[in-house]
């Protein structure tokens, strides 16, 4: 039988809400589950799973913030309808049930946000001996919340959040749908996944072994940035792009702005750009031994005359594609350089 | 990051030597790279500081100082004597700014008064450590389009609210009421609400 | 009744008139709230008057040059030949090398629009020299951050799971492979630019991977962990 501690006010005693100005801002509430250890011994049941879900609601309103932090195991947060947030948490264990004791699931509740953490009362070994406890939340929000989640080995998935999105793991896979002001979504070993992602302003992204592969993405600025992973962004538009790989494929299909200002650098990845009706550019391209080619018509320094069917391998390239306002710089070291016509 | 770059010593003639305003000005008139380098050290700090605020990124004060010095090279063979060099780049400075603010707010069509709509920024937990410069800098980056041209020109550059609202086209009342919503919303930020 | 923020703010500005000058400092007497707000506006006010210039990064200057010189290109006038030789700053945690600039009429390099100056002289000659003089410095430069940075991230890999430990390990070796097909490059063909500035990028990538790998581990050992997500978006500085 679980054993629910009441619920904690932080040292602050509740007024009477007489108007906006008097309620304090200060206040916290929080809530920590715990479960009973004292009958909970079951025996070991290697390898068979033991669980304890825990269900909350609480209200946030609909501009409200959420924050969840995990540390092993997923997070999921979907934009619902209404002001509420719906929190689902399992927590799960191969070892003994008493286990599960070994991570509390904390909800501290602040006006305007709710911050929900697991935190695990025992010592963790990194080696994975000790504390075998890991908790999966599934949490709904309202759809014009603002949502921070991270894990440290999990994966993590919003979609459908339409306030600030801030989604990041160390091991897990970051997937992100539909977020029209998703700022950041980074994993370090894990893939990154965007789906409809936009932003009003600067978006990162960054994975140091995984892939970054965006389908529908709108933003202002783009920064984006693996190591060994592959960046393939489709259906995307932005007025400036900084993108990096060391060993990966760069791939840019979408379009460009006529003021805007893009980077692609790789190492030994290859660079495919595939324009449609881009505006007028200058391009700047060089390779120190990868080859350049365009499948667009352009002025290639000072003399007209395209670059198509001539046979010659070139390593770099400056060219004007246009009235040449927007600017291209691509670079890589032995990867090839590929800008196509859509 | 330091002020000053170091640099190796090179066969070449010294970039240093001390020379008087008006003749640095003279021979950036004349077309020398190496004067108007100088020139630009001695007031990019001020410039790309003033850039960065305005713009709210390092990525777009960075553009927008670029800009601002090829631009002063060109406009530079205009430039009388009359008022001090760097009063004159700071005007130059300004006015590109303003003409960036306004063109990225035609662009993105937000109007500066839905303020109370923008709650994506939060107040963090109280905390009563003494404000750290960096935070601050970093929350002012982080304020809305509108309010923060605002409270940058008037509370760290020291315009006057008539002035504000010449500069950005809008109402003294306007000005006002923007640089107490920065101020309200930095507060936040700083975790003091 | 509390005054409005907006005549808090006027009085924190010192602009309210006197009337409403005494009316808050009476209601402030008895109001902690209203108190903290207008101390909390002073504070931020001291603190806005201490921020400090920032510099520009190093890169900026040399971007500007270019452009200059762009202009100067289709608008000619008197031109004092400038070569820019390697900057990097040194700093305790970071090394930010700016990207490497190289006057048009360095000799050896793939001429862009075929309308160079004529003028290649021996102190053309010499300046190419002097730069990659100043490569090897800066690669020693970078090399010994790189040491440093490799030593603490050594010494607590067991603060990082075996997972997170291995793979940073493997994209480590993989931007050391890109290193070392830089370096050989500029061995072959050393005046070129494409092979200089992949080596410049690749060491920065390293430092910046190293950093965020001590950063990760500092937060894990600090029991931390859900912080240490966090230090996956990055503190280094960009650029």
């Amino acid at each position: 039988m679980r054993l629910t501690l009441p619920i904690v006010i932080a040292g602050l005693a509740l007024a009477a809400p007489a108007g906006a100005q008097d309620t304090d801002p200060r206040l916290v509430v929080r809530e920590v589950v715990r479960t009973a250890t004292a009958r909970a011994y079951q025996g070991r049941n290697a390898g068979q799973e033991q669980t304890e879900r825990i269900s909350r609601k609480l209200r946030v309103g609909r501009d409200g913030r959420v924050t969840i932090a995990n540390i092993s195991g997923e997070i999921a947060v979907t934009g619902g309808g209404g002001d509420e947030v719906s929190i689902e948490a399992v927590k799960r264990t191969r070892g003994d049930r008493s286990e599960l004791a070994n991570v509390e699931v904390v909800i501290e509740e602040r006006a305007g946000r709710v911050e929900i953490r697991a935190e695990h009362t025992r010592f963790r070994d990194r080696r994975g001996r000790g504390d075998s406890a890991s908790v999966d939340f599934t949490v709904t929000v309202p759809a014009s919340a603002s949502v921070d989640a991270h894990s440290v080995s999990g994966s993590v998935k919003v979609s459908g959040v339409r306030g600030s999105v801030r989604a990041e793991s160390v091991s897990g896979n970051v997937t992100t749908t539909d977020t029209p002001n998703l700022e950041l979504a980074k994993s370090v070993s894990g893939d990154v996944s965007l789906t409809g992602a936009a932003a009003d302003g600067d978006l990162t992204a960054g994975s140091v072994s995984g892939d970054i592969t965006a389908k529908g993405l709108k933003a202002r600025g783009l920064d984006l940035n693996s190591v060994s992973g592959d960046v393939l962004l489709t259906d995307v538009a932005c007025e400036r792009l900084t993108v990096k790989s060391v060993s990966g494929n760069i791939e840019y299909t979408g379009t460009i702005v006529r003021t805007g200002r893009y980077e692609i650098n790789t190492h030994s990845g290859d660079v495919r750009l595939t324009l449609s009706n881009p505006p007028g550019f200058e391009l700047t391209a060089n390779s120190f031994s990868g080859s350049v080619r365009s499948d667009l018509p352009l002025t290639i320094g000072g003399n007209s005359g395209d670059d198509r069917g001539r046979g010659r391998e070139r390593h770099n390239m400056r060219a004007t594609f246009g009235d040449g306002s927007a600017t291209l710089s691509i670079r890589t070291f032995s990867g090839g350089i590929v800008i196509a016509r859509r | 990051m330091t002020a000053r770059q170091q640099r190796p010593t090179l066969p070449f003639p010294s970039k240093e030597a001390t020379v008087s305003p008006e003749d640095l000005v003279a021979q950036c008139q004349a077309g020398n790279v190496d004067a108007f380098e100088t020139l630009y050290h001695q007031h990019a700090a001020r410039l790309y500081t003033l850039a960065c605020r305005m713009a709210g990124s390092p990525e777009d004060g960075e553009d927008l100082l670029q800009e601002i010095f090829l631009q002063a090279y060109r406009k530079l063979g205009s430039f009388k004597g009359d008022a001090a060099i760097g009063t004159w780049l700071y005007r130059l400075a300004l006015n590109h700014c303003l003409d960036y603010v306004r063109s990225r707010q035609a662009k993105m069509n937000k109007l500066t008064d839905t303020l109370d709509a923008e709650t994506s920024i939060q107040p963090t937990a109280r905390r009563e450590t003494p404000i750290a410069r960096l935070d601050l800098e970093r929350a002012v980056e982080r304020l809305p389009d509108g309010c923060r041209e605002a409270f940058v020109l008037h509370d760290v550059e020291g315009f006057d609210h008539k002035e504000v609202g010449r500069l950005l086209g809008i109402a003294e009342g306007t000005s006002k009421s923007q640089v107490f919503k920065a101020r309200m919303k930095l507060r936040a930020l700083l975790g003091r609400a | 009744m509390h005054p409005t923020e907006t005549a808090i703010n006027d009085y924190v500005d010192g602009t309210s008139d006197p009337f409403e000058r005494n009316a808050i400092d009476e209601h402030l007497a008895a109001c902690a709230a209203c108190r903290q707000l207008v101390e909390d506006l002073r504070e931020l006010k001291s603190a806005t008057a201490t921020l400090e210039l920032r510099p520009p990064p190093v890169r900026a200057w040399g971007r500007i040059e270019r452009a200059i010189r762009l202009e100067q290109r289709d608008r000619p006038r008197a031109v004092f030949p400038s070569v820019k030789s390697l900057y990097w700053l040194g700093a305790a945690a970071a090394i930010v090398l700016a990207a490497l600039i190289f006057p048009r009429f360095l000799p050896g390099r793939a001429p862009a629009g075929g309308d160079e100056p004529a003028e290649m002289s021996a102190s053309a000659r010499q300046a190419a020299e002097a730069i990659e003089s100043e490569l090897r410095l800066a690669e020693s430069h970078y090399e010994n951050a790189i040491k440093g940075l490799e030593a603490a991230a050594k010494s607590d890999q067991d603060a990082l799971d075996p997972g997170t430990a291995a793979t940073l390990q493997k994209n480590l070796a993989v931007i050391d492979q890109a290193i070392s097909e830089s370096r050989a490059a500029m061995r072959a063909q050393p005046t070129s630019e494409p092979a200089q500035q992949s080596l410049i990028e690749n060491f920065k990538t390293k430092i910046a991977l190293l950093q965020d790998t001590v950063a990760l581990i500092n937060e894990m050992r600090k029991g931390n962990e859900a912080g240490a997500a966090r230090i996956v978006s990055g503190l280094k500085n960009k650029g």
